[in-house]
């Protein structure tokens, strides 16, 4: 059952099976049709033979062929009816001895001459000429009286098709003991024997009839012929001349029968005796004009192949187009049939694959209408099943997929660790061993080149003692200022910096609010020492107050000062930091961390620079100078509402921005030999020396906390290091710039947004292909899967381990679901299985961090929170849980 | 007995039902009756005038000079209206009226004297060789074979059975009734003619052969001819063109114009440079052999030289008559010799036995002529140059010099003009 179904499947889906089943359905039917009309379809099959030989270029007539008729003056002589056979026995060795090679009698030897023909004798006379004229082609007789082995009996039979037109001789008619050669052909081969006899005889060629191709209209008169009378005057005058003439080197028939009327029905509408039809024989098997048919079973494999055609033309291009190319494909065998007639003389059939093809247009409209529905189905499952087989292949590839770059990972990692162990070593000796004379080297230069540079120096003071007016001013002036600044504890020689210093020591004599903004460690609270110094107030107070450190809860109190009993622990009165520093500066230091309600309370100070004390009915009036100092945006925090407005515009008064340490590198090595020495001598050790190496780090290296991280980045090295010189290892640089980055953000799980955004876009966009995607990007594949690796463990951990919600998150289209969860499910358990064999946190993240070390940073935490969950879980859930994907 | 009557029930069931058909046709045809036998048709070669072997044949079914079998006829007639119910005077009518060809009379009083007297061999054998004439085939067979169980030495029953057999086509029982016949009669050579003839269309050559020739030698001219066939085919026979010559000149003797055909075709063959050397020479060879073949006929006539004529050697030795045929014989043989002597003869003439200008030797020249012999040609040219016993006409004369060199044409119109 299930056989017949598959069976019915695949025949439906086949167009080539259902054409050949057509073909093979219409040729049986044709050939049905061909025995119930077969006048008709035989009619039709040769048309385009008829129609050929009506109506093309005669054929020539073969010079070597030579036609003795009877004729009137014949007749008038040897009589009416039948003639002495001795008029033959002349006739032959007439023929013969003028040359003739080869020789045709249209007589059969069928019966003793009657006495008044002869009888006996003439009978015997025209036996002695047979056999002395050579091998005669004579007409065989089924009852021979007579027979001489030196006769080839040749038949007369004309092969008429069912239409009564005879278009064809049998090569051979087998008779009781042997197969009798026809008329034409026997003459024609007795004719090659004597000019070729090595050629093969046509009757052994295998074909059982010989279609005629005639010459003209197929009559006698389409011959050019000799009357009889005249070649027996011109035996009986002796006339050898003329005989050597007609019969030399040719093939002679003797036609001592009437010629006229018939029985044979030509194609040409001429009715002709079956002895005509062999002279055309054997005139076209003289000039090679044979023409070739095709036997019963070409016929019905055309016929088949013709109608499977016109069928799957017909099943492959439905509609109109189909019409067409069955109708071409006809017309194409139609010509098809003309090219091999007229080009290879081969007919073709034509009636049965035509009305084959027919059937089979009829046939296929039927056969289109009643399985319409049925292929539809079979179309519907194909598609599903097609379907299924697509999402099972991709499935597949993106296992392979992960599994690879999972082991292209693995390998990398132990090739890097086989490299390290192995170059390590080496390295390290070589290095130390390079690096102490490179160092012994670098001092020695170094002393030499700060020797020049201090003699270089005096020597530019002199020159620009001794040069123009304007350039030493400037230079002066800044050297002044760096001289002041160095006396208020600002180490810079930066031009930007003192710059600033200028105008702060301008400003600082006004009593305008001073604002000093700048990342943490710039020195805001130095500048703000020295805007005091540089003011009027100078001999006055500095209160310098942390806005960030003050609690709350206390900041009334500590600020503007409380009365005695105004609260609990209130015990006597006291002044707030604003009374204390009346007459002189209060700096508020960390100004941007105030809460919004203190900063009201802060402003009304501003603005009236009057305030109540906590419990206090009147209010106290100060005179005092305001610096604040920031390393938060202010203006960032009105638009976002954290810092009120009005304040940060009485703020204002005068602003200075302090630069980075990054942005005065220039300092570095300045401040570098200042804390070294301070260093150095609060430790109380001798002051080390700066490697070339170091002095580029320490220069290269991105101070997040500027001036204060650099002096204490200075501080641990000289407290860890035993030798006279710092060197870039003893900075320790990597571990004190890396662990501030981290620090500085925290909260932050979801790393630059931006660029991830893009790559999950772009992933989506390449329906998660790591190739595709990485060549759009022009990235390296590895680089991709990576960033999707990060971007799946912190899905993850946003979707708290449900695997499906991340992979749906990550996909975006549900399509792309599946694909995503295939690989998210290979990254986590690639990562189980990595920290599966560690008992601890600890150790576990050391692998992860050595084996995920291309995975990006923002990610890797993603990555501690997953093994943390994992620790914190029992680890055979876990291992259920894979065991689920 | 039973046979018989049998053979007799058919024979009369056959006549009634051919009776009607015939009865219309009764009439005297116009064309005389066709032979039974084979006769030669008429010799134009003027040679010896044949003389028939006419012992062998029936005298009975020969036809003779039609005013005697009419006034014969008559006579009949009468006999027969004196006595009607004599037998054989009716049986003789029949007879007469074959004779003159009115088979279909000659039939009815056949059957009305087979009524007389039922068991007459004779009348059975009369009424089949009348049958046969009217080529009714199988009534004849029946007839004949009636007349056999009658009298089974009944000779010519045999034979002309043997006629109805063959051309029925039942070659054996041909065979079988010419066997009978000689066997009855071996002093037959018509029969051996026939039954050779049978043989060999059986393909029997060998003893077709044997046969034939002694037919020939019995002086049936077709043997001879057929005899002349076989040797020069080298069927049945050795080849041997010599004797081949030798049996055709028999046989044109007797008139037979196939032989005379098949002599000139072999003189044609000896004589035309358009045939291969080797066949030519043959043909040469053939008839001088043939020449010096022809002494062996007359052993007592000495020969001198190679070269001799035999026929100037028996006229020397005054055998005229003998010398004359053999001279004839030898000019057909292409001998120029005899050819000269000929000429000689035609102008002269030889007492009695050979008039001046004897018109025999002129077509002997004729036909040589024809077949390209050179003496006949300038023979021929000086007679009809010279007008000697036919009117001159000198483009006849001319036209026998072609084809001859320019020298001798020359010296032979030269020749004419000093006459």
């Amino acid at each position: 059952m299930f056989d017949t179904s598959r069976l019915w499947r695949q025949f439906l889906s086949s167009s080539w099976l259902q054409a050949g089943a057509m073909g093979l359905l219409a040729t049986v039917l044709a050939f049905g049709l061909w025995a119930a009309a077969s006048t008709t379809f035989t009619a039709l099959d040769w048309a385009a033979y008829d129609f050929w030989l009506t109506d093309r270029a005669p054929i020539p007539v073969s010079p070597s062929l030579l036609i003795v008729t009877r004729d009137p003056a014949s007749e008038e002589e040897f009589g009416t009816g039948p003639w002495d056979r001795a008029i033959f026995a002349r006739l032959l060795t007439s023929a013969h001895e003028s040359g003739a090679l080869a020789i045709g009698l249209d007589h059969r030897l069928d019966h003793a001459s009657p006495a008044q023909l002869g009888g006996a004798a003439s009978d015997a006379l025209l036996l002695e000429a047979i056999s002395t004229a050579g091998p005669i082609v004579v007409v065989q007789s089924p009852d021979a009286t007579f027979a001489s082995n030196t006769t080839i009996v040749g038949h007369l039979l004309v092969t008429a098709h069912s239409d009564h037109v005879a278009r064809a001789v049998p090569v051979a008619a087998t008779g009781d003991r042997q197969s009798v050669p026809a008329f034409g052909i026997a003459l024609y081969e007795a004719f090659q024997q004597q000019t070729s006899p090595m050629k093969p005889s046509l009757s052994e060629g295998g074909t059982a009839s010989l279609l005629v191709n005639y010459v003209g209209n197929g009559t006698i008169d389409a011959f050019p012929t000799v009357p009889m009378s005249s070649v027996w005057n011109a035996i009986e005058h002796h006339e050898s001349d003329r005989l050597t003439e007609w019969f030399n080197g040719k093939v002679v028939v003797f036609l001592p029968n009437p010629i006229a009327g018939g029985s044979s029905l030509l194609s040409t509408g001429q009715t002709v005796t079956s002895s005509v039809v062999h002279l055309h024989v054997l005139n076209m098997l003289l000039t090679d004009n044979r023409l070739y048919q095709l036997g019963a079973a070409s016929h019905s494999l055309i016929t088949l192949l013709v109608a499977g055609l016109v069928a799957w033309l017909l099943l492959q291009f439905r509609g109109t187009t189909s019409l067409l190319f069955a109708g071409m494909a006809s017309a194409t065998y139609g010509a098809l049939i003309l090219l091999a007639l007229v080009a290879a003389h081969l007919v073709l059939p034509l009636a049965m694959p035509l009305t084959a093809a027919l059937l089979v247009l009829v046939g296929t409209t039927i056969w289109s209408h009643l399985t319409a529905h049925q292929r539809l189905m079979l179309l519907e499952q194909d598609m599903l099943r097609l379907q299924q087989e697509a999402a099972a292949v991709r499935e597949a590839l993106v296992l392979r997929e992960t599994r690879a770059e999972t082991l292209q990972e693995d390998l990398a990692v132990a090739r890097t660790a086989i490299t390290q162990s192995t170059g390590r070593q080496e390295e390290l000796t070589r290095s130390t061993d390079l690096l102490r004379t490179q160092l012994a080297d670098a001092q020695t230069q170094e002393e030499e080149a700060r020797r020049k540079l201090e003699g270089l120096e005096q020597q530019l003071h002199s020159l620009r003692a001794a040069t123009s007016e304007p350039l030493a001013i400037g230079d002066v002036e800044l050297d002044r200022l760096r001289d002041e600044c160095r006396q208020l504890g600002i180490i810079t020689q930066d031009a930007g910096l003192l710059r600033l210093y200028r105008d702060l020591k301008k400003g600082a004599k006004s009593p305008l609010t001073v604002l000093v903004l700048g990342e943490p460690g710039t020195g805001k609270e130095l500048f703000a020492r020295a805007v005091h110094r540089l003011s009027p107030r100078t001999g006055k107070t500095f209160i310098a107050v942390n806005m960030a450190a003050i609690s709350p809860e206390l900041f009334e109190s500590e600020l503007f000062g409380h009365s005695k009993g105004s609260f609990t622990g209130a015990t006597a009165d006291r002044r707030g930091y604003f009374e204390l520093a009346n007459h002189g500066t209060i700096f508020l230091d960390e100004i941007g961390d105030l809460r919004l309600d203190h900063q009201s309370k802060l402003l009304r100070v501003l603005q009236e620079r009057s305030f109540y004390r906590v419990g206090a009915t009147i209010p106290t009036t100060v005179d005092v100078r305001i610096v604040a100092a920031t390393n938060r945006d202010l203006q960032r925090g009105v638009s976002e509402g954290w810092f009120r407005e009005d304040l940060y515009f009485r703020l204002t008064g005068l602003v200075f921005r302090l630069p980075p340490l990054r942005e005065r590198t220039g300092d570095v090595l300045i401040l570098a030999a200042i804390f070294l020495t301070e260093i150095a001598g609060q430790m109380g050790k001798p002051v080390p020396k700066l490697s070339n190496e170091a002095l580029r780090a320490l220069v290269e290296h991105e101070w997040r906390g500027n001036v204060r991280e650099f002096r204490h980045c200075l501080e641990q090295a000289i407290a860890l290091n035993d030798g006279p010189l710092l060197t870039k290892e003893s900075l320790r640089l990597g571990n004190a710039s890396a662990s501030p980055a981290g620090q500085a953000k925290p909260s932050q799980i979801l790393p630059d947004p931006a660029s991830d955004t893009a790559v999950l876009n772009c992933l989506r966009q390449h329906g998660f292909d790591m190739q595709a995607t990485a060549k759009t990007l022009g990235w390296d594949r590895s680089t991709v899967t990576q960033r999707l690796k990060g971007l799946s463990f912190q899905a993850l951990v946003e979707a708290n381990g449900n695997q499906a919600q991340a992979a749906a998150t990550l996909a975006g289209d549900p399509s792309l679901t599946r694909t995503v969860e295939l690989k998210l499910m290979d990254y986590y358990d690639h990562l189980l299985t990595t920290i599966q064999p560690f008992a601890t946190v600890a150790e576990a993240l050391l692998d992860c961090k050595r084996r995920f070390k291309n995975l990006p940073d923002r990610h890797f935490r993603s990555v501690e929170t997953l093994v943390r969950q994992y620790f914190r879980q029992d680890k055979p859930t876990s291992l259920e849980l894979r065991k689920g994907f | 007995m039973r046979r018989r009557l049998v053979l007799v029930t058919l024979l009369f069931a056959s006549f009634i039902t051919r009776f009607p058909v015939h009865s219309s046709f009764a009439q005297a045809p116009e064309n005389a009756p066709p032979p039974v036998i084979e006769t030669p048709p008429p010799s134009s070669e003027t040679s010896p005038a044949p003389v028939p072997a006419d012992e062998h044949r029936l005298p009975e079914l020969l036809p003779h000079e039609p005013e005697d079998a009419v006034m014969v006829l008559g006579e009949l007639r009468n006999a027969v209206r004196v006595s009607p119910n004599s037998a054989d005077g009716r049986l003789k009518l029949a007879q007469g009226l074959y004779r003159i060809g009115d088979l279909d009379a000659a039939l009815d009083e056949c059957r009305v004297a087979l009524k007389l007297r039922s068991n007459d061999a004779r009348a059975y054998l009369q009424l089949g060789v009348i049958l046969l004439a009217k080529q009714d085939g199988h009534a004849a067979a029946i007839a004949l074979m009636e007349a056999i169980l009658l009298d089974p030495e009944l000779t010519h029953a045999h034979y002309s059975l043997g006629s109805v057999q063959y051309s029925l086509g039942h070659l054996t029982a041909a065979i079988q009734s010419y066997r009978r016949a000689l066997e009855l009669q071996p002093n037959f050579p018509d029969a051996r003619y026939r039954l050779a003839l049978v043989l060999k269309l059986t393909n029997r050559h060998q003893e077709a052969a044997q046969f034939m020739e002694e037919a020939a030698i019995g002086g049936v001219p077709q043997a001879q001819y057929f005899m002349g066939n076989a040797y020069r085919n080298g069927q049945g026979v050795e080849k041997n063109l010599p004797l081949a010559i030798r049996w055709w000149t028999n046989a044109v003797e007797f008139g037979q114009q196939r032989a005379a055909e098949s002599l000139s075709q072999l003189r044609r063959q000896a004589l035309s440079p358009d045939q291969s050397e080797r066949r030519r020479k043959d043909a040469i060879e053939a008839f001088s052999q043939y020449r010096n073949e022809l002494w062996a006929d007359y052993p007592g006539t000495v020969r001198s030289d190679a070269s001799e004529s035999l026929g100037i050697a028996l006229l020397k030795d005054s055998q005229a008559s003998n010398g004359i045929t053999a001279l004839f014989a030898e000019a057909f043989a292409l001998s120029e010799t005899a050819q000269d002597e000929l000429a000689r003869l035609y102008e002269t003439g030889l007492d009695t036995r050979l008039a001046q200008f004897d018109r025999r030797i002129l077509a002997c020249f004729a036909t040589t002529a024809a077949d390209g012999f050179i003496p006949s040609k300038k023979a021929l040219a000086r007679i009809y140059g010279k007008g000697l016993g036919v009117t001159p006409d000198l483009q006849k004369a001319k036209t026998m010099l072609k084809g001859l060199s320019k020298q001798e044409a020359k010296a032979i119109l030269d020749e004419i003009a000093g006459r």
